[in-house]
């Protein structure tokens, strides 16, 4: 999908944004603590205004490209932050499993309608890849994993 | 001479051989697949080695890094996809022989050629780096400042196509490296009230954020499918031998390749795709044939492969000595060496050295490696790689990414910040501000801050302080070198703009 943007103004913006930010807390801060952010700050904030001048000046590119389709852009990212609420509620592998399977049956959908019997072909390597990956974390890296409902 | 030798007796154990040829494999599958870099082999494979004893680790992840510069080359050469950037220049060449059934000759000639790159650059690391970091003494906070500017401003001018873009990316990093407790005033600071954010934000998790999260949505977005299976391995007439005789027959290729890497990958930031093209760029310029480049000259395949592989450890020179990475994927190692409590300099070189020296010459035994990986699972690889599918891929890289980063500090909230960082990383690679600036700022943000902070302590009382950066003749010479690294990115622009250059395309680092 092609959307039309100035980059130059968008990293310009996203340039003062991200000052702006940093720059509000700063006040009750001591000398030494905000001697460099300060310093880097203000190069950030003018790097910033150039690119925005740059922008309207000489653009660089006028248009963005997401390679494919944003819809499965949109879904894997929110997909990812579903995941990691998940791993609070539902503990590790509860949450993986349920997650792998999700994403493993949207993303095939890309190559056409996933039917039932496909699904339970894959299970068993699912389950072996996230159990596998489960128990060498736990048990041999001594990793503790978040628990929840059921484990 | 005795820590090598030492360095030498705890590398030939069976755990340390086993590790290596575990990491060079893993290496290669990750590298051998299209899109995903050298760097996110190193993040994904990283929690591996939390459990393991400084030098295995270390061992491991060079491994990896070795392999997965190496099978870049596999789909590069067969199905004209470079499965890490460092390997563009190897498709030039590569692809036209597989398409002439010379597929195996390209392989066995770009496995030779790594085998020898990977050599060299530990030789050079070896020889290089002890008298670099002897010398590294005298850098004063001041010198050390003018440093971190330096590797700042040549990777980004190196790796964005927009040097201000770059600029911005690396003030981004040096910002996000001042959350939590101040290293010199001790203040807690940007946390925005939110205690667990005093601990900053871990190097490691910003590394497997904003290295593996944009890729793994591209390859979402993209539906990235099954590769075309049209590359075929298959060992046709060529011998082992004839191979050798022809990367090894015209030697000067070779040494100059690997020259040209060395020298590359010393420059803070450059990345492997950067010496692979200029490698392969000056053997066509030297070469009695020019024209035959392109359309399947062995020497194009050897120039692009040594390069690139010399730099592996030649990149290290400047991360072990000063603590800057030579590219992107030094990284995730200086990640490492501060996890296990190691801290670039001298000390690597003295206190630690066995260690030290027995990770360099683990990366010369990975380099051995890649021949028997290669050429005899070269062919295994190729089919699994080739045929893992793309929605079974995907998931499984996020679980061992999310399991790595929960596994750094058992930090529930590092996982979300790699995510956020992650996604921040995708829209702003869509803008051209690219990770490779970014995490290079919050490596040297910290280098940066205790360099500027001291030396304007030390000039309280001078009548205009920051004069001091500029005190002595090294600092001098250094804040000369940060002005011609950003003048140098301004060139080919220049050019371009005045019609002497055609199109001046610059790609991501690895």
């Amino acid at each position: 999908m092609m959307v039309r943007l100035n980059t130059d103004i968008a990293a310009g913006l996203f340039g003062l944004a991200f000052a702006a930010v940093l720059w509000l807390p700063r006040g009750d801060m001591g000398r030494l603590t905000i001697m460099f952010p300060r310093a880097i700050l203000v190069i950030l904030a003018l790097l910033s205004v150039a690119l925005v001048v740059k922008g309207f000046v000489r653009p660089g590119e006028r248009r963005v490209e997401i390679p494919g389709s944003p819809t499965r852009l949109l879904v894997v990212m929110i997909g990812f932050f579903a995941w990691w609420a998940a791993i609070a509620q539902l503990g590790f592998l509860v949450a993986t499993l349920v997650a792998f399977y999700a994403l493993t049956w949207y993303l095939a959908r890309v190559d056409g309608p996933v039917e039932g019997t496909r699904l339970l072909k894959w299970t068993p390597s699912l389950l072996a890849l996230v159990l596998v990956f489960y128990f060498t974390f736990k048990e041999v890296l001594n990793v503790r994993l978040p628990t929840g409902l059921l484990f | 001479m005795d820590m090598l030798l030492q360095a030498l007796a705890t590398l030939l154990t069976f755990e340390s051989l086993i590790t290596v040829l575990l990491g060079v494999t893993a290496g290669l599958f990750i590298g051998a697949l299209p899109g995903l870099t050298a760097s996110m082999a190193l993040a994904v494979l990283l929690p591996f080695t939390f459990s393991m004893e400084a030098l295995q680790g270390l061992i491991a992840l060079g491994a990896v890094y070795m392999g997965s510069i190496y099978g870049g080359a596999f789909t590069a050469i067969l199905i004209n996809t470079p499965g890490t950037p460092s390997s563009i220049a190897t498709t030039f060449d590569g692809y036209p022989m597989a398409r002439q059934g010379r597929a195996y000759e390209a392989l066995a000639a770009a496995t030779m050629a790594s085998v020898v790159g990977g050599l060299v650059g530990v030789a050079f690391l070896l020889v290089l780096a002890p008298p670099l970091a002897r010398w590294a003494v005298a850098f004063g906070p001041a010198e050390m400042f003018w440093v971190a500017m330096l590797g700042l401003t040549l990777v980004a001018s190196l790796s964005s196509g927009s040097l201000l873009k770059g600029l911005l990316g690396g003030c981004i990093g040096m910002l996000l490296s001042t959350i939590g407790v101040s290293p010199v005033g001790g203040e807690t600071r940007f946390t925005f009230g939110f205690p667990p954010l005093q601990g900053g934000i871990e190097l490691v998790v910003a590394l497997i954020g904003l290295f593996v999260i944009p890729e793994l949505l591209n390859m979402a977005a993209e539906g990235r499918g099954a590769l075309p299976g049209v590359g075929e391995l298959r060992r046709r007439d060529t011998s082992i031998r004839q191979v050798a005789r022809q990367v090894f027959g015209k030697p000067v290729n070779l040494i100059r390749s690997c020259l040209i890497g060395q020298i590359i990958a010393i420059i803070p930031g450059a990345g492997g795709n950067v010496t692979s093209l200029v490698a392969y760029n000056e053997a066509r310029r030297f070469s009695k044939d020019p024209k035959s480049f392109g359309k399947g000259n062995v020497e194009g395949v050897v120039a692009s492969e040594s390069s690139n592989n010399v730099m592996v450890a030649g990149s290290m020179v400047p991360l072990l000595t000063l603590g800057i990475p030579g590219a992107p994927p030094d990284a995730i190692i200086l990640g490492v060496l501060l996890l296990h409590g190691l801290r670039p300099g001298l000390d690597l070189f003295t206190q630690s050295g066995v260690l030290t020296n027995g990770f360099i010459l683990s990366m010369g035994l990975a380099a051995l490696m890649l021949l028997p990986v290669g050429l005899l699972g070269g062919r295994l690889i190729h089919r699994v790689v080739i045929r893992t599918p793309y929605y079974f891929l995907l998931p499984g890289i996020a679980m061992v990414t999310i399991l790595g980063t929960f596994a750094l500090r058992n930090s529930y909230l590092d996982v979300g910040i790699m995510l956020m960082l992650g996604t921040a990383g995708y829209f702003l690679r869509l803008i051209g501000i690219q990770a490779a600036p970014i995490v290079l700022g919050l490596i040297l943000g910290g280098i940066a801050e205790q360099g500027y902070v001291q030396t304007l302590m030390a000039a309280v009382a001078d009548p205009v302080p920051w004069l001091r950066l500029l005190n002595n003749t090294l600092s001098k010479v250094l804040a000369l070198l940060v002005l011609v690294g950003a003048a140098t990115a301004l060139v080919p622009i220049w050019l371009e703009r005045s019609g002497r250059l055609d199109k001046v395309s610059q790609e991501d680092t690895p």
